[in-house]
């Protein structure tokens, strides 16, 4: 029987645990959240007359951009990006290397598992140059491998690289989660599933999936949010060429930064927020009708 | 002394898992609260700890209300069903934490720790880490760490359902001698009755948020007060059958008893439990206190065996010693022990038969 | 993977050579028996060519940082390097060099200290204690954390670092990388605490052990690996981290390394790729170490449940 407050730590000793990190979370997240939620209304820029003395322009900004071929190009590759490297490049093949390794004690597994922590946890500036320095046009390693030499990757598919980019780059969390996911998937329970002749998708659908479920909506939530506003793709590509590898986060620095127009950069930000909150939404309400369906 | 009086709690959602409850347990005493799974009992031995806060009502150890104390400021020790022992920390230190929180230095209360376990034979075990004991060391090192707190009172959760059948005996025999030495009042929860009938001095069995009967083990087995009680206690449940009062007689499945005292005409339930009841292969003749049937099945007790009876709408289930079990579909005899069988009306016992 | 053959036709085709050698290890087996064995050795050469690939999709990029450093004369291209130490040398009279390494130092450390012990106060109450809507307010800050460490915010943050004085400071940077990493530290945190059972807690409080005394003697060492965990992902992050420092520090001399890679260029524009990869190797080792040694010492697993 598990109850609430098993330490006795009481409402007021438990808002003084959680007041710091909100109070820091407060002053560095929320404020600058809302302040740029504020921009976004303006036509604040960079440098000229709108850098002193920003306009309020109402929803100016956000029809420019949903009417903006751009805007809109971009958003359709962020998705790409998101569903292609999250969802189906890290989930699934984090959750496959943590399947195929889950009982498997000795080197192998803490060499591969090795292996995908360090693409994770080296800087990201580092790893930027390591990419440039495989998929580079002249003698990246990759074209000496495959003996392509003057292919551009980067230039020629530059989605499909910043997508096997960040595969590599963040399938390590997914592994890890779903590593330890499985632990808590009894073993009778897979045995039941193989003695009845379920192979192995059955014994994943009927079995495994039921139990990890919370660690499945985790998962995906947590590296759908970091991919849609990962910046490190810019260090390879910058979004080019023309465009074309320009996901949101690229778009955004490009229009507010280098554009010099924060209060549209501002805007769009905002906007990436409520498509965030969509992504969210939209896991939650998957997740959870699962629960009520009845098996018949 | 533990003094509870209109104690209830009642969780978010209106469940009243205690219902306005009154109890006294005495000094040394062993104290049982025994019942089925959700009927209260795990929440009332929480709240006399501290752990739950009551809705209503007052709780006294010796004499002090300690209702709104702290679980810490009560002097009690509770041992978890799952023992709680801190797997981060070796036996010494798991038996020396209440003594760390009392502040007494690290070499007394290292020596207190090893005489605590030395007297509970687990000397040996003491640098071990909790993840390295069997489930009865565990247990004992948790009876450890709850005495070297030195309470007034100890509280068990389910002491002995960790443990397999073997050595629940064993610990059984073992946690009863260690309450009469220590002579601290205790109290513990249990959902088996014969664990509750062999160790405790006193039980109240509960349901559904209520005491249906306190008394003694022999108290709750002999003269159980209702059907609820009657049902529980005993290791082959009770017959419990429908039966009326005619005419200064006793008719119940088929067989004529005779009524003692001034019993009204009306309907009663009639109670036997299998061991008080001898079985008769053959028909015994001119006799109209018998009740007949067939035989269903024969379930090994090993020196007894546990015959159901088919007769008629009821089954009656008689406890024959070994050698004497009769053969399955053979007619047979059941023959109720004068003075065993006890009478209810409205779920109440009546009297005696 | 190759699984999951219909019977018949694994059972009607003919033997591979290797299904046929096992086979004639095994006793005469049956219909099943025989099919239960073909599936057997697919899985296995299944499983061993996708570990291979992954090994290897994992491994190429890691190539180059180690070979280029010790190139004399290195390029793009992996190569066996003629060997050399003198890329150190050149790389260490680099004013900014050491220095940037003790400003990253300073940074992560700083930020990962903040990080695990605020997040961990508050994972631990809104674990424990009933608050309503706590996980739509988790869910709220997750958003906004992703969002507001992006590019946009970078105005607002710049603009408020201004005003509270702190442009130029470690701690400036300190407290906003902090800010961005702590909601999902604590949405991890929490999972962890989530999954500790409560009994322990309460058995140290039935001692009279203050809710203090518990997170110090119990809780904390139960969800040491989870602190451990976010510690490092803290670090990692931090380390790596070259907008927030680009904006928020103007003096080089606080610069942290991934800022510092970036001044690694010719003066005509070109990438000095012996420093460079140099530079890479020095400033990835501090972080690989110290996942190594955290690792080893509690365990690294972003998921609780604790074993016993």
């Amino acid at each position: 029987m598990s109850q609430a407050d098993p330490s006795g730590l009481g409402r007021a000793r438990a808002v003084g645990f959680v007041l710091p990190g909100l109070v820091l979370i407060g002053v560095f997240l929320v404020f600058p959240a809302l302040w740029t939620i504020y921009l976004g209304l303006t036509d604040y820029r960079l440098t000229g007359l709108a850098a002193a003395d920003p306009q309020v322009v109402g929803v100016d900004n956000y029809t420019t951009a949903l009417g903006d071929e751009r805007f809109r190009n971009s958003l359709w590759l962020t998705l790409q990006y998101v569903l292609g490297s999250a969802v189906i490049g890290q989930a699934v093949l984090g959750f496959a290397i943590a399947w195929v390794l889950r009982n498997r004690p000795g080197p192998v597994k803490r060499i591969t598992e090795g292996l995908v922590l360090l693409a994770w946890i080296l800087p990201s500036s580092v790893v930027a140059f390591l990419w440039i320095a495989l998929l580079d046009r002249d003698d990246g390693t990759l074209n000496t491998l495959l003996h392509t030499p003057g292919f551009a990757w980067l230039l020629d598919y530059p989605m499909l690289s910043i997508i096997v980019f960040n595969v590599w780059r963040g399938t390590a969390f997914s592994m890890m989660l779903y590593g330890a996911a499985l632990e808590n998937v009894p073993p009778s329970h897979l045995e039941t599933a193989r003695l009845a002749g379920a192979s192995t998708l059955q014994q994943l659908r009927d079995v495994v999936f039921p139990r990890i479920k919370g660690h499945v909506l985790t998962n995906l939530l947590l590296i759908s949010l970091w991919t849609f506003n990962d910046f490190t793709s810019f260090q390879l590509t910058a979004g080019g060429p023309e465009g074309r590898s320009e996901i949101l986060p690229v778009y955004i620095y490009n229009v507010a930064l280098s554009g010099g127009q924060l209060g549209f950069g501002a805007a769009i930000s905002f906007l990436v927020l409520l498509i965030n909150l969509v992504f969210a939404f939209v896991y939650l309400r998957l997740l959870r009708d699962r629960r009520k369906v009845v098996v018949p | 002394m533990i003094s509870l009086s209109g104690l209830t709690k009642e969780f978010p959602g209106g469940v009243r898992a205690v219902d306005s409850l009154d109890l006294e347990i005495g000094d040394g005493e062993f104290f049982a609260l025994l019942g089925p799974s959700g009927c209260g009992k795990t929440t009332l031995l929480r709240s006399i700890a501290g752990l739950e806060t009551p809705t209503s009502g007052k709780i006294r150890i010796s004499g002090n209300d300690v209702t709104a104390l702290p679980p810490g400021r009560r002097n009690v020790a509770m041992v978890f069903q799952d023992y709680a022992l801190f797997p981060h920390m070796d036996v010494t230190s798991n038996i020396a934490y209440p003594l760390r929180i009392k502040k007494v230095s690290r070499s007394r209360r290292e020596a207190r720790a090893a005489e605590t376990a030395s007297r509970l034979s687990l000397s040996e075990l003491l640098a071990r880490r909790p993840g390295q004991l069997s489930g009865g060391q565990q247990q004992r090192v948790a009876l450890a760490r709850a005495i070297a707190s030195h309470p007034q009172v100890f509280l068990f959760d389910e002491p002995l359902s960790n443990l397999d059948a073997r050595l629940r005996l064993e610990a059984r025999t073992f946690l009863k001698r260690l309450q009469r030495e220590l002579a601290v009042t205790t109290v513990f929860v249990t959902h088996d009755q014969g664990e509750a009938l062999a160790l405790a001095d006193r039980i109240a069995v509960m349901n559904a948020g209520r005491i249906m009967q306190v008394g003694t083990p022999s108290e709750v087995f002999h003269r159980p007060i209702g059907t609820f009680v009657a049902g529980f206690i005993g290791s082959t449940p009770m017959n419990l059958l429908p039966a009326s009062a005619e005419g200064g007689r006793l008719h119940v499945a088929g067989a004529v008893l005779p009524l003692p005292g001034d019993i009204a005409d009306g309907p009663l339930v009639y109670g036997l439990r299998p061991e008080y009841a001898d079985l008769s292969q053959s028909a015994p003749t001119g006799r109209r206190d018998v009740f007949s049937g067939k035989v269903a099945v024969v379930e090994n007790l090993g020196a007894a065996h546990l015959v159901t009876l088919d007769s008629g709408d009821l089954l009656i289930q008689v406890v024959v010693p070994e050698g004497d079990e009769p053969a399955v579909g053979a007619p047979a005899w059941a023959v109720p022990r004068t003075g065993r069988a006890l009478l209810y009306r409205d779920d109440r016992l009546l009297t005696v038969a | 993977m190759t699984r999951g053959e219909p019977e018949e036709s694994a059972e009607t085709r003919r033997p591979k050579r290797d299904e046929g050698r096992h086979r004639r290890v095994e006793p005469p087996a049956g219909r099943a028996g025989g099919t239960a064995m073909t599936r057997h050795v697919l899985g296995t050469i299944g499983r061993a060519t996708f570990l291979a690939v992954v090994l290897g999709f994992f491994s190429l990029p890691l190539l180059w940082l180690a070979s280029a450093p010790f190139d004399a004369h290195p390029s793009i291209t992996t190569s066996l390097p003629e060997f050399t130490f003198g890329n150190f040398r050149s790389l260490l009279d680099n004013p900014y060099v050491v220095s940037s390494l003790r400003n990253s130092l300073l940074q992560a450390a700083g930020s990962a200290v903040l990080v695990v012990v605020l997040a961990a106060l508050a994972a631990y109450a809104l674990s424990r204690v009933r608050v309503p809507g706590r996980d739509a307010l988790l869910y709220v800050l997750l958003l906004l954390s992703s969002v507001v460490t992006g590019t946009a915010a970078m105005v607002p943050l710049f603009e408020l670092a201004t005003r509270l004085n702190l442009i130029d400071t470690h701690l400036g940077v300190v407290l906003t990388l902090s800010g961005g990493l702590l909601p999902a530290a604590i949405f991890i945190l929490k999972d962890f605490m989530d999954g500790t059972p409560t009994s322990y807690e309460e058995s140290a409080r039935v001692f009279g052990a203050s809710p203090l005394q518990i997170l110090r003697h119990i809780v904390i060492p139960l969800v040491r690996p989870g602190l451990a965990t976010i510690a490092v992902w803290a670090v990692a992050n931090v380390w790596g981290s070259f907008l927030q420092p680009f904006i928020l520090l103007r003096d080089p001399d606080k610069a942290p390394g991934a800022v510092i890679l970036y001044t690694l260029y010719t003066e005509g524009g070109a990438p000095r790729l012996d420093l460079i990869s140099t530079f890479s190797l020095l400033y990835s080792l501090p972080v690989v170490v110290m996942y190594v040694f955290v690792s080893r010492r509690y365990g690294f697993r972003f998921h609780g449940g604790i074993k016993r």
